[in-house]
């Protein structure tokens, strides 16, 4: 939207009369390389558009998918026809057409408003303009968009709209990314009628993220609309009446939602801003880095705006499949966190306590001495619950060479399940829940462990009315839900039938069963897996040749790889003899079980919990400074990519490995990226076709006989503070202010 | 136009005797006239025409209808004779100066808002490293010398 | 064009600067659109419907669907009004909010809506000068200013002994009878409740309505012009004397 497809539609208009023109500026801007080799061009070249119909492509995003072919219909946008299925409204018509309508209230994801007029078109035989979002497109319809009453009508409104608008665009964050000021750059007048004094509005507090100047807003009501539908806080209303209406909470309260962060997307000016963001910097000197989220194990898709060596703010990508266009107020804010409490140094633990800083060379020689002396079978490695998959496939390699299998990743359990993938991985996919009608959820709360794939959830039962079970303690869920108990009893009592929920699954076309990763750290895992088996066979829908419903909602970004390459301890009680410990960015795990004489190593980035403890650090780099992989809990592996360069003397978690390697003299054989990505091709394969989901092949059924007991003790919240969950989180202020002010107590 | 001039200066030096004009003369800056064509320019033009205003720092605004080029009718002579620059004409009187109303700037003042608003400032930035910006962590910005782009963790606690 | 605008509006512009405008308690139609606790208005203070609106409450409701009780929100708001004394506070739009099961802010959407609820509290007779037009132009202003001086409030204010407030309204639909003003009786809770309109007045029969509302009398509403029944003219018709003839129609049997 905006200012380049306006331009690019005057260019494609000044060419019309001109076939030959306009084929100069489509070789110019497209670089393929059909297009380059003179006869390809030529071929290319050879069916001529006419010129009355230059060809239109759907606007970015805009999909047509037909339900049923019989619905198809067909209108013409400016004597252009095109085929859509019935239903779609006038402004999706013209989208199809490749005509970008201006709008402000409209918005693909929420309900209809029809309340800025800005989308007005003319359409034949209509007595006035209609508002093209709110009006369905009727088989014939002739729209016209680009005459002289629709630009009249988009003309009269953007005026009214500007009437009340303050005109501070010098100091608005919004500035350079508004859609006011960009469609006021195409239907604003140069000057205003009106010499009134302008309104102004108090300005609410809606917490520590969302910084709001109400003077500036023009009524879209999408953030209320984004509130009420896809957060599910209803705190936010439409105040007032006529020139008095203002958007507001009437009474004193904050917005508490997990996702409120994505109003500041939405707010189509600047009277929803970042509070953070808030003057740091404009949005045209950020530097784009399109990357994924690892906060959590959705694997959100996000862009890190960065100006120099600095990350500016975060802000989410498209990508329908998994987190749509909407990001979790975690991963917005917690970029502050990587600027603090750094590790930027090697530094050993002298013998009065202290740390001195060292060189890497005297750091690495070290560490390599004492796991030398160490037993093999005293050497321990634990993943941090951040680290890619090439870190943690160097680190196994690593430790393999020294000859021990004691390595895995924090979060799944001191026994692990890896042998069937269907075991681990969210196999209906996050875009696949919304097929399901029935969720039984087990000991998760989605809310606060995977943000993405509550509103995911959310979005179905309230599209669907799907009925969703709950098996866990007491929490807050911002859809109906039945709280079905609190322990693994319930669970079993739906295996055995003798539960009012189990005819709800069992009338359900596609249930799925949702089992939360928190449950890997229990001692009767595999009872509680078994007893999940058990109602998937009893119900013979939950798992069929078209629908998978068993999914496990993993808790952090290296849980899947982890479990994909096979970081599974030899024994599980393997770190309470260990006399070397190698922590590569394990901050979550029980550092009372280490004994107090064995040496251990801290690789990361943030001076968290175990640095406390280790005896040499060596710094690495975060997330945002490196290139790597990471499997989401669908098991769709996605790369991160650097945004900003490294702080101090950090070094990439796997190049420190293998330069440690060499060291120790057990040189790991790969020196690349792409050396160490062969490595995973031969172990986990599926880790390297990106942004695909490979189906698990085994099912579950294939699971050995379980003769575990199923406990009674209830089930336990996973992720007590949703704000703080890994290293970057519990360093940055941001994060604190919100755990402070929003989470529930 | 010569006469007027000789005329004048004769009758200043009669009313004010000899010292009181040599200090006119200094105050009037018709002395940094010998070095400055800019100013001398400026003071031959003034001659014969019609002062408008003065503004609050000095700054004396003159228009001439008859024997000027139309658009070159009116112009400024800065108080300050030494150091003088256009970032000195304030707010009101630019529009008087630059043709854009015909309002002077004295009725327009009668608009600024009282309540808030800033002092006019001349710009200095040519004037001085202080008076340039300086981003943060540069070397010249006193104020922020420290900056840092991260912050690194202390080992203070020893476990 | 500055300088044009600056030479006819000079004066008018300077008039704003020189005296920064008096604050109003009601520049909009609405007053204030956000909450701000007191001790008589807060979302603490318990509020319920009287036993006697709880069957009231079961009566509306039964008019609608019983998946569409949010459509009772507007009678609802009315009938706490009523028993409120005329005003609406915070914790009675939550109260029901409660009864149609929709989150509050639903309610106080449309409490600032319309501005018949008044979320201010009001005297026991709240009178209410239509400020529309026809009724400006047959001397509405001049009305209010007699209300207001015999008063000795302002607008919106409520008088010393809590009997009387005068607000605006907008057009009640008795143009015929301009000017007019509407007394909503509180005094009697919601079932003594009254909304009657006095049309035709003057400045002199507004006190005198006044005075009759303080001694607890219930003047004569309707036209106050002695020579006028309703809204027919003064001195009695003067067109429609007979039976009026059926409109033109074409005669439909010859078709």
């Amino acid at each position: 939207m905006g200012l380049g497809v306006l331009a690019s539609r005057a260019t494609r208009l000044s060419g019309r009369g001109n076939p030959s023109r306009s084929l100069f500026y489509v070789r110019t801007i497209v670089t393929k390389p059909e297009l380059q080799s003179p006869e390809a061009s030529s071929a290319a070249a050879a069916p001529e558009p006419t010129p009355d119909l230059p060809p239109r492509t759907p606007l970015g995003g805009a999909r047509v998918h037909f339900p049923n072919p019989d619905d198809a219909i067909e209108v013409f946008v400016d004597g252009y026809p095109v085929k859509i299925p019935k239903g779609m409204t006038v402004l999706q018509a013209c989208e199809v057409a490749g005509v970008d309508i201006p709008r402000f209230c409209y918005h693909n994801r929420l309900s209809i408003a029809g309340n800025c007029r800005m989308c007005l078109v003319e359409v034949e035989k209509s007595p006035k303009p209609v508002a093209s979002c709110a009006m369905p497109a009727l088989p014939g319809m002739k729209i016209k968009t680009d005459t002289p009453i629709a630009k009249k009508a988009r003309e009269g409104v953007m005026e009214f709209l500007l009437m009340n608008h303050p005109l501070d665009c010098p100091i608005c964050d919004q500035g350079g990314e508004c859609d006011l000021q960009d469609q006021s750059m195409a239907f604003g007048s140069d000057r205003g009628r009106f010499t009134e004094v302008k309104r102004s509005v108090v300005d609410k507090n809606l917490g520590p993220l969302v910084k709001t100047v109400m003077t500036r807003c023009i009524q879209c009501t999408r953030c209320v609309r984004f509130a009420t539908e896809i957060a599910g806080v209803q705190d936010l209303g439409m105040l007032g009446r006529g020139s008095g209406e203002e958007i507001g909470t009437y009474v004193e309260k904050l917005m508490t939602s997990e996702l409120s962060g994505n109003v500041i997307d939405i707010c189509p000016v600047g009277a929803l801003t970042s509070k953070p963001f808030a003057f740091k910097a404009r949005n045209w000197e950020l530097k784009g880095t399109e990357t994924i989220d690892v906060t959590d194990a959705v694997g959100s898709n996000i862009r890190i705006d960065s100006r120099g060596p600095e990350v500016m703010r975060i802000l989410p990508r498209l990508n329908e499949d998994i987190n749509e266009e909407w990001i979790s107020d975690k991963t917005r804010f917690f970029y502050d966190g990587l600027k603090r409490q750094r590790l930027n140094d090697p530094m050993i633990r002298g013998a009065d306590g202290r740390f001195k800083v060292v060189s890497w060379r005297d750091a690495l020689a070290v560490v390599a001495e004492v796991l030398h002396q160490a037993k093999a079978k005293e050497v321990v490695g634990v993943a941090g619950k951040l680290s890619d998959a090439e870190s943690m496939m160097a680190l196994k390699d690593f430790l393999n060479r020294m000859g021990t299998n004691n390595v895995w990743c924090e979060g799944n359990g001191p026994n692990p399940n890896a042998d069937l993938r269907s075991g681990y991985i969210m196999n209906t996919g996050i875009s696949g829940l919304e097929k399901a009608d029935t969720f039984l959820l087990v000991g998760t709360q989605p809310r606060v462990e995977a943000a993405m794939v509550n509103a995911r959830i959310r979005k179905t039962v309230r599209a669907t009315n799907a009925k969703v079970g709950y098996i866990g303690p007491p929490t807050d869920f911002n859809y109906d839900h039945q709280h079905l108990g609190t322990g693994p009893e319930t669970l079993l009592q739906i295996a055995e039938g003798r539960h009012p929920f189990c005819s709800e699954i069992s009338n359900a076309k596609n249930p799925a069963i949702i089992v939360g990763a928190g449950v890997f750290e229990r001692e009767d895992k595999d009872a509680i897996f078994a007893a999940v088996d058990t109602i998937v066979k009893k119900y013979g829908n939950v798992v069929r040749p078209d629908w998978n419903g068993f999914n496990v909602l993993l808790l952090n970004a290296a849980q899947a790889a982890a479990l994909d390459l096979g970081l599974v301890p030899e024994s599980s009680e393997s770190i309470e003899t260990a006399k070397f410990v190698y922590l590569m960015g394990a901050d979550d795990i029980n550092l009372d079980k280490i004994p107090n004489d064995a040496f251990v190593v801290y690789q990361g980035h943030h001076g968290d919990r175990s640095v406390y403890r280790a005896n040499v650090i060596l710094p690495a780099s975060a997330f945002s400074e490196k290139e790597g992989t990471y499997e989401n809990t669908e098991g769709c592996p996605q790369q991160t990519l650097p945004a900003v360069p490294t702080v101090g003397d950090a070094r990439d978690d796997w190049k420190i490995i293998r330069a440690l390697s060499e060291v120790a003299g057990v040189r790991l054989p790969y020196d690349t990226v792409s050396g160490i990505r062969s490595r995973i091709r031969t172990v986990a394969p599926n880790l390297l076709s990106l942004e695909e989901r490979e189906q698990a092949t085994f099912a579950a059924s294939l699971k050995p006989e379980v003769k575990q007991k199923i406990s009674s003790t209830p089930f336990k919240a996973a992720v007590e503070n949703f704000y703080m969950t890994d290293p970057i989180t519990r360093a940055s202020k941001i994060m604190a202010q919100c755990s402070a002010l929003l989470a529930k107590k | 136009m010569a006469t007027t001039l000789v005329k004048g200066t004769v009758q200043a030096i009669k009313e004010k005797g000899l010292r009181g004009f040599l200090g006119m003369l200094k105050e009037e800056g018709i002395l940094n006239c010998i070095f400055d064509g800019k100013l001398l320019q400026t003071k031959l033009h003034t001659i014969g025409a019609r002062l408008v205003g003065v503004d609050k720092f000095g700054n004396k605004y003159y228009e001439n209808l008859e024997d000027t080029q139309y658009g070159r009718h009116r112009w400024v002579e800065y108080a300050d004779k030494a150091r003088y620059n256009a970032s000195q004409v304030p707010p009101e009187w630019h529009g008087w100066l630059h043709y854009i109303t015909d309002h002077t700037g004295d009725e327009l003042l009668m608009l600024k808002p009282k309540r808030y608003g800033v002092e006019h400032k001349e710009n200095l930035s040519g004037e001085g490293d202080e008076y340039i910006y300086h981003s943060k962590g540069h070397a010249l910005n006193p104020g922020q010398k420290d900056w840092t782009r991260y912050q690194s963790w202390q080992p203070t606690k020893a476990q | 064009m500055f300088g044009r605008l600056a030479a006819t509006r000079l004066p008018e512009i300077r008039q704003i600067f020189r005296q920064a405008p008096p604050q109003t308690s009601r520049s909009f139609s609405t007053a204030l659109n956000y909450h701000i606790d007191t001790p008589d208005n807060n979302s603490e203070l318990p509020w319920e419907f009287s036993n006697a609106n709880k069957d009231k409450v079961k009566e509306i409701l039964s008019h609608y669907p019983s998946n569409y009780k949010q459509s009772a929100v507007i009678p609802l708001l009315d009938l706490a009004q009523q028993q409120h004394g005329g005003w609406l506070p915070v914790s009675a739009m939550n109260a029901v909010a409660k009864v149609i099961g929709v989150a509050p802010i639903r309610v106080y959407e449309v409490a600032t809506f319309y501005s018949m609820f008044n979320r201010q509290p009001v005297g026991k007779y709240h009178l209410l000068v239509c400020g529309t037009t026809p009724c400006m132009i047959r001397g509405s202003r001049e009305i209010e200013d007699a209300l207001l001086k015999h008063l000795g409030v302002k607008r919106n204010e409520v008088t010393k002994d809590g009997l009387f407030s005068v607000g605006e309204m907008e057009c009640m639909g008795c143009c015929v009878n301009a000017p007019m003003i509407t007394v909503a009786d509180y005094s009697n809770g919601s079932e003594g409740y009254t909304y009657n309109y006095f049309e035709d007045v003057t400045p002199k029969r507004v006190v005198e309505i006044v005075e009759a509302l303080r001694k607890g009398e219930k003047p004569p509403h309707g036209t106050q012009n002695p020579n006028r029944i309703r809204c027919g003219p003064e001195g009695g018709n003067t067109t429609l004397h007979g039976e009026p003839k059926p409109p033109p129609c074409r005669d439909l049997d010859a078709c």
